[in-house]
């Protein structure tokens, strides 16, 4: 690799974590909640 | 080593390594779809149509992060070099897993007559205008383009067209292709699958892929910084002693390019460090039969002149040396490729 592969790597691979570390987080966080199964709604309900 | 363009050569290590690669993915399908169909829940039994979207999918994700931690890891530690040799086998091998997971992917739509939703889901413009929910073909499409040109253009005939240092440049473009695919991911599967294997495995993959790169670049990062040259432009390289029988020391001016200085027996020799070949560091490898031999895919040169021996034609930079109060010096500036350079020390 020449040199300026190298400093293109040294820049490009922090900038490409930090970039998926977002982007899994907040798909993650903003991902919507699991539908309830009949079973869950129904003891939900109840409890309720 | 080659005579301007040269055919591929099939050796030992390339079928085995070859023979591996096919093994491995051929296990890995077949065990995916053998025992996502054995753990599912009774009802939940996963049509084949399903399963090899997702087989063929998690593997081409797995190839082509061990195919991006190959490079960190033979910098890091040269054990992990034969597994650089044959690279290029392991991207198309994944490219073309890659595209039978698009095809995959077509072919459920066509197989219920649901090729205009497909289609409906990549143009309608709302569909791009969240985060969340966003359509994720567009970004394994994109991706597999990517895998295209780098696949149709991995052959060392391009390689030679396009000059090396253009060649590695396009194909920097695998780390936007692997971006893709996290998000592709992390936005499609993980949305409707709550198992929490799936961000693990995603975020543990990647941060791994990820760490190595990084470590391996503060790693390098010494030696790029370089030594700075005395007012003629010279560099300490150390005493002939410190330089390996048979092997080199890298130095560089700051900023510059490295050099490798080799030493066989009492001939000190200095050459570029950048292989003809695939710019392959050949400072890291070793003098066999006489020549410097890269590392990568074992392409030759001469000590005396970094000419490769007859009748192949690659030269390499050559460096002035000497000798001065018993420590080998080098001269930052690169001679003309293929100039003699070399010095014999007094044993």
């Amino acid at each position: 690799m020449r040199h300026s592969h190298r400093k293109a790597h040294r820049l490009i691979w922090p900038l490409l974590a930090a970039a998926l570390l977002a982007g899994v987080t907040m798909a993650l966080i903003l991902r919507p909640p699991p539908e309830k199964t009949a079973l869950q709604a129904e003891v939900a309900e109840r409890l309720a | 080593m080659s005579t301007g363009f040269q055919a591929v050569q099939w050796n030992r290590a390339k079928i085995v390594y070859d023979i591996s690669l096919a093994s491995g993915v051929t296990l890995y399908i077949g065990g995916y779809m053998t025992m996502a169909r054995a753990l599912a829940a009774p009802g939940k039994m996963p049509g084949w149509d399903d399963l090899r979207i997702q087989a063929f999918g998690s593997c081409a994700f797995f190839m082509i992060s061990i195919i991006l931690a190959i490079g960190p890891l033979a910098r890091i530690n040269p054990r992990f070099l034969p597994l650089l040799y044959n690279r290029r086998h392991f991207g198309v091998l994944a490219f073309c897993i890659a595209a039978l997971h698009g095809y995959f992917v077509v072919d459920w739509f066509a197989l219920r007559g649901a090729l205009p939703d497909f289609w409906g889901e990549i143009t309608t413009a709302s569909n791009y205008a969240k985060f969340v929910g966003i359509t994720i073909k567009p970004l394994g499409i994109a991706a597999l383009l990517i895998f295209f040109i780098m696949a149709a253009t991995s052959h060392d005939y391009w390689l030679n067209v396009l000059t090396p240092p253009f060649w590695k440049a396009l194909h920097m473009m695998i780390y936007a292709a692997y971006g893709l695919i996290v998000m592709h991911v992390a936005l499609g599967l993980m949305q409707h699958d709550y198992s929490p294997a799936i961000p693990l495995v995603l975020g543990g993959t990647s941060g791994t892929v990820a760490l190595l790169h990084i470590f391996a670049g503060l790693k390098e990062r010494a030696t790029d910084a370089g030594l700075a040259p005395d007012r003629e432009g010279w560099i300490t390289v150390g005493p002939p002693a410190s330089i390996s029988d048979k092997r080199a020391k890298i130095v560089a001016a700051p900023g510059g390019e490295r050099i490798a200085v080799f030493r066989d027996g009492g001939r000190i020799g200095a050459v570029s460090n950048l292989c003809a070949h695939q710019n392959g560091p050949v400072g890291e490898g070793e003098i066999i039969d006489g020549c410097i031999t890269c590392p990568w895919h074992g392409w030759q040169y001469k000590l005396e002149d970094g000419r490769s021996p007859p009748p192949f034609k690659e030269e390499l930079a050559t460096y002035r040396v000497r000798l001065r109060e018993g420590v080998i010096e080098v001269h930052a500036g690169p001679l003309p490729p293929g100039t003699p350079a070399s010095l014999v020390v007094p044993a």
